[in-house]
């Protein structure tokens, strides 16, 4: 469903070109639970935003569910992040002025659903992460893991088939990391293709699918068939 | 969907009471100014509208300077052959000055024939106004107006006293009701004698004359008033020696200048309204920095770049209104203010309300796209780098 043949990234950094990405070749299937790790600088970043549809390429095919993605528009693609694609980043980025609930609905109220399919969708989220004694705080009055899992509540709020995880632990302890990494497990077993983009082969171990990159390009790939 | 930005808007206004009120700041000064503004305007206007109506109805004036002798003195029975003349009243002034307990009083003596009256729409309080006999036998009478009884006869029965105007006593046979000020000075300072009476006494001009013409039907003004002007040009040499103008014409005249004067004021305060939508557009640009994390953030989540436009839109308009209604409210007490201190009757009309709100909502619209448009247009990926 992901499939990159060739793709470049190339930006201005001042009077310098920058090569995030050099030529990169991926496919993952429907269902693959795959981490990206590299050191940082390596594009690893990059991947991730032109897989979400937050980047365009420079060169190179990008195809997400057999379209290629350079056919769609701002609005499209806008859609796509929408409802394909769930993102959980590394510093969580909730809305402050908004609770727990309102945050979890908000990708709903821009693919235009009720309020209440939303209040009721975005409750059964929020006890799917276990938090439904939360609903109404600010994230501020939330621990770092709880609004990590906030956040995972909000990636699927559109039922995407694909969940995007950029360093979803690393503003996390161990321990709560762990736990996130779980969730992000149990996702991937009811059928979610989950991309957890890291710095940390600890964190890549959970996966079935470790993809290595140094300089912007693919540097290995390696699927372990046994795991946990 | 435009609920929701809305109660987003409500949600970030109230986030920033102080800063939202003080941004709007400049619409409340605008608003308030230009409804303000308007509404004395529009007051004037009408004030000034009911005056000139009040002097009577379908009325020509006449005056002329006839140095030779030009003007025959039945003049107007010509006219009258030609156009359809209701009534007419010849007038000649003077002033007199009286030293009352220290006090000096100055009146208008106005020589007029017994239509005078009826041409002007003047009623009497007490007492009846010159009539037929008093103009043909030339007898001296007078009719006062009605601040006149209380300066020069103060606790007197008023009907049947005597004044002296120029040294010759004549008989008070009425009073007229209050008219207040107009073009032809403050009318209740204002005696009636009849006109050829004043014609003998001195001070009166023997060739500045001034004709009070009523046409039938406010239709046959304009022919009545070509009439005489035609007949005037005959006459007299030059059309420097008379001048006609009805009724109609002072109103329109003047209503066009109070108009001009009332956009040209409004027009000045809404300089303000500008100056109030700079500071709108400022503190939203700033919102917009503010929030650039915020705008990758819903960006990343799905929003179209229209959604945003509407959200940062309508928190812009959402400022610009509640600014223009308090501005509304501001200048409702204004005129409430403005019509106890003076005796001008300002009334706050539907059509302020309503522009006040048009206004406020233009003013967001246009100095609101500009911001709204930034944020609509920024870049996820760097948006959400934004810390």
């Amino acid at each position: 469903m992901i499939k990159l043949n060739g793709v470049t990234k190339r930006y201005l950094m001042g009077d310098t070109v920058v090569m995030a990405l050099d030529g990169v070749d991926i496919q993952i299937k429907e269902g693959e639970f795959v981490a990206i790790v590299g050191p940082s600088g390596s594009g690893k970043s990059t991947l991730m935003n032109i897989i979400g549809c937050l980047d365009v390429i420079t060169d190179g095919y990008y195809e997400l569910n057999e379209i290629p993605i350079k056919d769609y528009d701002q609005d499209e693609l806008a859609d796509i992040r929408n409802k394909q694609i769930g993102f959980v980043f590394q510093q969580f980025n909730l809305l402050t002025n908004l609770s727990a609930l309102e945050n979890v609905m908000m990708p709903m109220t821009y693919a235009k659903m009720s309020k209440k399919n939303r209040e009721e969708k975005a409750n059964q989220l929020l006890s799917l992460v276990g938090l439904s004694d939360r609903t109404h705080h600010k994230p501020t009055e939330l621990s770092g893991g709880q609004q990590q899992r906030v956040s995972i509540a909000r990636a699927l709020a559109n039922d995407p088939a694909i969940i995007l995880a950029d360093e979803p632990t690393g503003a996390l302890d161990t321990k709560t990391g762990q736990e996130v990494l779980n969730t992000l497990k149990e996702l991937n077993k009811k059928g979610k293709t989950v991309l957890i983009i890291t710095h940390d082969v600890e964190v890549a171990r959970n996966t079935n699918r470790i993809i290595t990159l140094r300089d912007g390009k693919v540097t290995t790939d390696v699927s372990e068939v046994h795991h946990d | 969907m435009i609920k929701e930005y809305f109660i987003l808007a409500v949600k970030s206004v109230w986030a920033h009471k102080i800063r939202a009120l003080l941004t709007t700041l400049g619409v409340i000064i605008g608003v308030s100014s230009v409804i303000l503004l308007m509404s004395l305007g529009n007051s004037a206007r009408t004030e000034a509208a009911n005056q000139i109506r009040g002097i009577g109805s379908n009325l020509i004036f006449v005056s002329v300077s006839d140095r030779q002798g030009n003007l025959p003195t039945d003049w107007i029975s010509l006219i009258k052959q030609q156009a359809d003349i209701d009534e007419y009243s010849p007038l000649i002034s003077s002033s007199a000055t009286y030293q009352i307990e220290g006090q000096t009083i100055d009146i208008s003596i106005s020589g007029v024939n017994e239509h005078f009256a009826y041409i002007n729409a003047l009623d009497m309080t007490v007492g009846r106004f010159l009539n037929e006999y008093d103009v043909e036998y030339n007898t001296p009478v007078v009719v006062l107006g009605s601040k006149i009884p209380d300066l020069l006869l103060p606790n007197q029965t008023v009907i049947g006293s005597k004044i002296i105007i120029k040294g010759i006593p004549f008989e008070v046979i009425g009073v007229a009701e209050e008219r207040g000020t107009n073009f032809s000075g403050d009318n209740d300072m204002m005696v009636y004698i009849p006109i050829d009476y004043a014609s003998t006494m001195s001070g009166f001009s023997s060739f500045n004359k001034t004709f009070y013409i009523a046409a039938n039907s406010e239709e046959n003004i304009d022919f009545t008033l070509n009439r005489v002007l035609t007949y005037l040009s005959t006459v007299f040499p030059s059309d420097a020696n008379y001048r006609a103008f009805s009724q109609t014409q002072i109103l329109g005249v003047l209503e066009t200048i109070l108009g001009l004067l009332t956009s040209l004021l409004a027009g000045i305060a809404s300089i303000s309204l500008v100056v109030g939508g700079i500071g709108i557009m400022n503190i939203m640009l700033v919102t917009v920095r503010e929030r650039t994390k915020e705008i990758g953030i819903r960006k990343a989540l799905g929003a179209r770049q229209s959604q945003i436009l509407a959200q940062f839109l309508i928190e812009a308009i959402l400022i610009t209104t509640l600014g223009g209604l308090i501005g509304l409210g501001v200048s409702y007490v204004g005129t409430i203010i403005i019509s106890i201190i003076t005796d001008f009757n300002v009334i706050l009309g539907l059509d302020a309300v309503v522009l006040s709100l048009v206004f406020s909502i233009t003013i967001g619209v246009i100095f609101g796209l500009y911001p709204a448009y930034n944020a609509s247009k920024l870049e996820p990926v760097e948006a959400l780098r934004f810390e």
